[in-house]
């Protein structure tokens, strides 16, 4: 976030001066691409990273210039843009969950624990699709997006109270949904 | 393992082509474009010839208060302006290079063949304004009425001779 100091003039001056507006894309651009691209692949990612700044350039009144970064309205942006992307998501999740489980059943050759592994993975990847929206999204910008749950209530303009009891509901869900008889949690299934 | 460190296990960096991030800012700034685009709302664009377009355009943003469109300058293969807009108001020109579309700057063809009208809010200040950064004052400030309605105006010339007429309107 270097410069996220000016952020906010930046935005204003912009008002006046449109052109001003390609400071903003020049400071943030990679973060906003990585977390497409985690969430719905590079290609798809790629062809939405100029989207958000253009939505974000024709909303620019509606910035709050009291935030100094403007990186959490791009987030949110983004974030909304997601929404379109569900199938896709998915597709990509359950093909990480793959991915992991292999890489994590390599390391535990020969143990039990790499069974676990194989199986385990697949359905964390299930339970984070079957989160209702708010959960979902709450849980991946605070998991993936390594943000505080005051910067996941920022990009989600919620008061930290609601992102703190989604977050506690998504972690409920997903330990219900992993264990579901309570056992442990491949055998119970 | 902690439902949010699974979560964390699922993270997985996506490889992206290394003109994305070109490309998108490409889209930005085709959407910057088309907000100031000049012609936009605008059906009829003065386009004036300078023998020295870079001079021309300091001295109309100092003298006059044009403001040039960033996003519309147009720079030749040598570096210099081919072609720049300036906005003023609701009203825009463009300047560019004599020879261009045949046109000839006052400046080497001795004579001025149409003038420019602007508008403005305040033309004592406009005027002083002019004065300072050294404007050719052609004709000086004066009224004009055609009923209690009129018009306070001056002329002044730019460093090529091109003239300029500035208008308020004023009520007797």
């Amino acid at each position: 976030m270097v410069n996220s100091r000016s952020d906010a003039e930046a935005i204003s001056r912009s008002l006046d001066q449109p052109e001003v507006f390609g400071l903003i894309y020049d400071r943030h651009p990679a973060t906003v691409l990585r977390f497409l691209g985690r969430r719905i692949g590079a290609e798809v990612a790629e062809g939405l990273i100029g989207e958000v700044f253009r939505i974000a350039f024709e909303r620019r009144k509606t910035f709050d210039a009291s935030r100094v970064s403007a990186l959490p309205w791009l987030y949110g942006i983004g974030s909304n843009l997601l929404l379109e992307h569900r199938r896709r998501e998915a597709r990509r999740l359950r093909a990480s969950a793959r991915m992991a489980a292999a890489s994590e059943a390599a390391d535990r050759r020969a143990s039990a624990g790499a069974l676990d592994a194989r199986l385990l993975f697949p359905r964390v990847a299930d339970a984070i699709e079957a989160l209702p929206d708010g959960e979902r999204e709450a849980l991946l910008l605070f998991a993936w997006e390594d943000l505080s749950c005051q910067g996941t209530a920022e990009v989600l303009e919620l008061p930290i109270g609601t992102v703190r009891s989604r977050l506690n509901r998504a972690r409920t869900h997903l330990r219900e949904l992993l264990d579901p008889g309570g056992k442990s949690r491949v055998r119970s299934r | 393992m902690k439902p949010v460190d699974l979560a964390r296990k699922l993270r997985r960096e996506a490889a992206f082509e290394p003109a994305a991030l070109d490309r998108g800012k490409a889209v930005l700034m085709a959407a910057i474009r088309q907000e100031i685009e000049p012609t936009r709302g605008q059906t009829i664009v003065p386009q004036v010839p300078y023998k020295n377009v870079s001079a021309a355009l300091s001295f109309l943003e100092r003298a006059f208060g044009f403001r040039e469109i960033p996003t519309a300058r147009l720079v030749s293969a040598d570096g210099g302006i081919d072609h720049a807009m300036l906005g003023f108001g609701g009203g825009m020109i463009g300047i560019g290079p004599q020879g261009h579309h045949g046109t000839i700057s006052p400046k080497s063809g001795g004579i001025e063949s149409q003038y420019i009208s602007v508008y403005v809010d305040d033309v004592d200040a406009h005027y002083q304004r002019a004065v300072a950064a050294g404007a050719r004052i052609a004709n000086g400030l004066r009224n004009y009425f055609w009923s209690d309605e009129g018009h306070r105006t001056y002329e002044a010339l730019d460093p090529e001779g091109h003239l300029s007429r500035f208008h308020q309107q004023i009520r007797s």
